[in-house]
């Protein structure tokens, strides 16, 4: 047997013994060694770029006893990598899946080597033909054209990345999304949690005014009530909030529960705030024309309501018409 | 001729540069959190979790039938604390709709969320539940907290707000979810990982 012959045959049993050694232990894996390698499979949600195998973060090594209780119970890896991934995406994979768009990652390194092959092949079959007379201006042309390439690379490279972080900047971008301006859209549970949660805020006045009208106007006096009481007893209300919240409280505690004086007390507030307003005039007046048959103050208040020349025609024909009633000492309709 | 195929090849070359380039940096610093949940669509994960307080054991398949809200907090986050108001508003407001409330306490001690929850402050409607082993955690894939989870009446995960969240967005959702519509996942802020980010 020759030299050679010796050393060939000596190369092919190490590497049949390697090849042996290595099924070896691949088939012989133990439980703990299958839940290490799946826990080098999978990153650790609350860490950065750590496999939960390597982090001492409570949700990874939660993470480590769910792969080994999966493990002991004789669960396959695809079965135990699909739910952990099942409910936090593909995202925490540490080695990017050979399918789909991560496919090009793998194919790119093979991309790049076949792609100098052939640069190196076309440049031995085509050899460099002789130098010409115009080639230095054939050199600027290229040296041109390779910097116009590399602006425009950069270029492109800048505005994407600006892109980028400009998106991820405005976070709230979403599909609940909703229209702070338009309160139509927003339901009376959402106006009262939003009230609750926020009773400090002097701004809330607004919302809770909003949301007392709505009420009132559906003839929901008891859940209308605390709204406009806050907004009348809130030290930060605007003048015209405070006294639509008195007038309303006013009409409520005549219309719900018969209750003049209180009615003409709150009435009488709300003038104090604003001596002109109309509403409080002329509410004023039907309660002490049809609650207190105050047949003369109701008609003095009347008349200074169409005093306005600005009056609404609807309204002052109202008013009119009242007023007539109540000068020929009609009672209320 | 051969000066022209050099100049395609170069071309070609820094054209795939360029755009491999612009692939990798579009994803470079993007933080795996903000993907959409898978779960967003899928029947929410039924587990059963013992209640923070009494350690009674609670059956989350038990709110099918109601829409549910499902948020992950812990006292060590701040955002935690500053939506609790809300949540606790929120969920007193919509409890007569049949919306149920349930907080999942995330990476600390029972004694530790009891605390808080005394300090803070708790909804009548609300359930406070433990998640000994992150098992909550895990199976609705929790990347950090604050998390909601939105379920409908049915049981399908149909809205998720990751960060902190207030009266106003909670309540909007539910009213998109109450309306049948699906309101999806929005990014309100930051999320906490561990104790002391």
């Amino acid at each position: 047997m020759s030299e050679r012959l010796k050393s060939t045959l000596f190369a092919a049993l190490t590497l049949v013994m390697a090849v042996a050694l290595i099924v070896l232990v691949a088939t012989n894996e133990t439980p703990d060694d299958r839940v290490e390698r799946i826990g080098a499979l999978i990153k650790c949600p609350v860490c950065q770029g750590e496999a939960i195998g390597d982090s001492p973060a409570q949700m990874a090594t939660d993470m480590m006893t769910l792969v080994e209780e999966r493990v002991a119970s004789g669960a396959t890896d695809e079965e135990i990598i699909a739910e952990l991934l099942g409910s936090f995406s593909g995202a925490l994979l540490l080695d990017p899946p050979t399918s789909g768009t991560t496919l090009a990652l793998w194919l790119a390194p093979l991309g790049a080597l076949a792609l100098g092959i052939t640069v190196v092949v076309w440049w031995k079959v085509h050899p460099g033909r002789p130098v010409s007379e115009d080639e230095p201006i054939q050199n600027r042309r290229r040296t041109l054209i390779g910097a116009l390439i590399l602006i425009g690379g950069f270029v492109t490279i800048v505005v994407v990345a600006g892109t980028m972080l400009q998106d991820r900047a405005s976070p709230n971008a979403g599909a609940a999304d909703v229209n702070v301006e338009n309160l139509d859209d927003v339901s009376n549970e959402t106006m009262e949690a939003v009230i609750a949660a926020n009773r400090d805020d002097p701004q809330i006045n607004g919302m809770q005014l909003a949301l007392a009208e709505r009420y009132f106007e559906e003839g929901d006096y008891r859940s209308a009530f605390p709204h406009y009481f806050d907004v009348a007893q809130s030290g930060t209300a605007t003048d015209p909030e405070a006294v639509t919240a008195l007038i309303r409280l006013a009409w409520m505690a005549y219309d719900g529960n018969g209750e003049v004086e209180t009615a003409i007390t709150l009435f009488d507030q709300a003038l104090a705030i604003s001596p002109d307003s109309e509403a409080a005039q002329y509410l004023k007046g039907q309660v002490l024309w049809c609650g207190a048959g105050e047949h003369e103050e109701a008609s003095d208040l009347f008349r200074l309501v169409l005093d306005n020349e600005g009056l609404d025609p609807s309204t002052r024909r109202e008013v009119e018409a009242d007023l007539e009633l109540v000068t020929s000492g009609e009672g209320c309709a | 001729m051969r000066g022209g195929a050099l100049k395609w090849t170069g071309l070609g070359i820094a054209a795939a540069a360029v755009i491999f380039a612009v692939v990798l940096a579009s994803r470079f610093g993007t933080d795996p959190g903000l993907v959409e949940s898978p779960l967003l669509g899928e029947p929410a994960p039924t587990l059963e979790l013992p209640m923070l307080d009494d350690s009674t054991m609670f059956a989350t398949s038990d709110l099918t039938g109601s829409v549910t809200v499902v948020n992950f907090f812990a006292s060590w986050c701040p955002e935690c604390r500053a939506e609790h108001a809300d949540l606790v508003a929120t969920a007193e407001a919509f409890k007569d709709r049949g919306v149920q409330f349930v907080q999942i306490s995330y990476s600390e001690s029972r004694d530790a969320s009891i605390a808080y929850l005394d300090e803070a402050g708790r909804s009548e409607s609300t359930i406070y539940l433990a998640d000994p082993g992150s098992r909550a955690a895990i199976a609705y894939g929790v990347f950090g907290i604050p998390e909601t989870f939105f379920l409908d009446a049915s049981g399908t995960v149909v809205g998720k707000i990751i960060g902190e969240a207030n009266a106003f967005i909670l309540g909007a959702t539910l009213d998109t979810i109450l309306a049948g519509d699906v309101p999806g996942q929005k990014i309100t802020g930051d999320t906490q990982q561990q104790p002391d980010d």
